[in-house]
């Protein structure tokens, strides 16, 4: 199907490359489909785009790229609803907020995205641990970065 | 807003399926437990404001200038940065 974006222009998705949400992003509630699209190969960013309306986007960083040690606890009842049966099927992803400040770029730990990859179900989460921070700066903390191929990480991602 | 007075231990219903129990009450807390389907998704609201707030400005962060629409850009940016610092 052919996607209208307001920052790729007309891209072209394939059906199996569409992420369906359950719930929707918070604040976006209406859109329930979405694409993950990668520029690069040499940043951990991914842009995770609405196939629903063309201008809504969010840049998207795996969280564990920049919080190796990101344990966040994952109640059943979020693992069943996307048919998580262990936790290799479950990747997570943080909202990255950008600022033209590197300093203060900021990734969403205490709501990640969490996607399952083989079903193409994703959930944003919001954790109870209130020590995952909202806004946790990239450039301070990042001890980073291995960047792992994407197609390692979510086979279905999209080029363009 | 509809109001309803409820005892400690009493219950009230939304639904078919949500149920609201007053559990506790001390001075000016309340404890309260809810059984919701997993599809049904409860936050304290001010939680559910924040990430919301977030979100709305990560999106509309994202394209705040025409340069990072090439994450790259961003990503070179901040490495740089990074380095600086060090």
């Amino acid at each position: 199907m052919k996607v209208s974006t307001t920052r790729f222009g007309d891209i072209d998705v394939d059906k199996s490359r569409v992420i369906r949400m359950k719930g929707g992003m918070l604040g976006f509630e209406p859109l329930g489909k979405y694409v993950l699209l990668t520029q690069d190969e040499k940043t951990p960013f991914w842009w995770f785009q609405s196939v629903e309306d063309g201008s809504v986007a969010f840049v998207v960083i795996n969280s564990f790229a920049i919080k190796p040690d990101y344990k966040p606890v994952i109640s059943d009842a979020e693992a069943n609803l996307l048919e998580i049966a262990s936790s290799e099927d479950a990747v997570l992803f943080s909202v990255v907020t950008i600022r033209s400040d590197p300093f203060a770029v900021t990734a969403n730990l205490r709501a990640p995205v969490m996607i399952n990859a083989k079903k193409m179900l994703a959930k944003q989460v919001i954790l109870v641990d209130p020590d995952y921070p909202v806004q946790y700066p990239i450039t301070e903390n990042s001890t980073v970065l291995e960047v792992k191929e994407k197609a390692e990480i979510i086979p279905s991602v999209l080029a363009i | 807003m509809l109001i309803l007075t409820r005892k400690l231990g009493e219950t009230i219903r939304i639904g078919n399926e949500i149920r609201i129990t007053i559990l506790d009450a001390k001075g000016r807390q309340i404890k309260v437990g809810i059984d919701a389907p997993p599809d049904v998704t409860v936050h304290r609201e001010e939680v559910y404001q924040i990430i919301r707030e977030q979100n709305i400005l990560a999106a509309e962060a994202g394209c705040y200038d025409s340069t990072d629409k090439n994450l790259s850009h961003v990503w070179n940016r901040l490495k740089k940065s990074k380095e600086e610092v060090e």
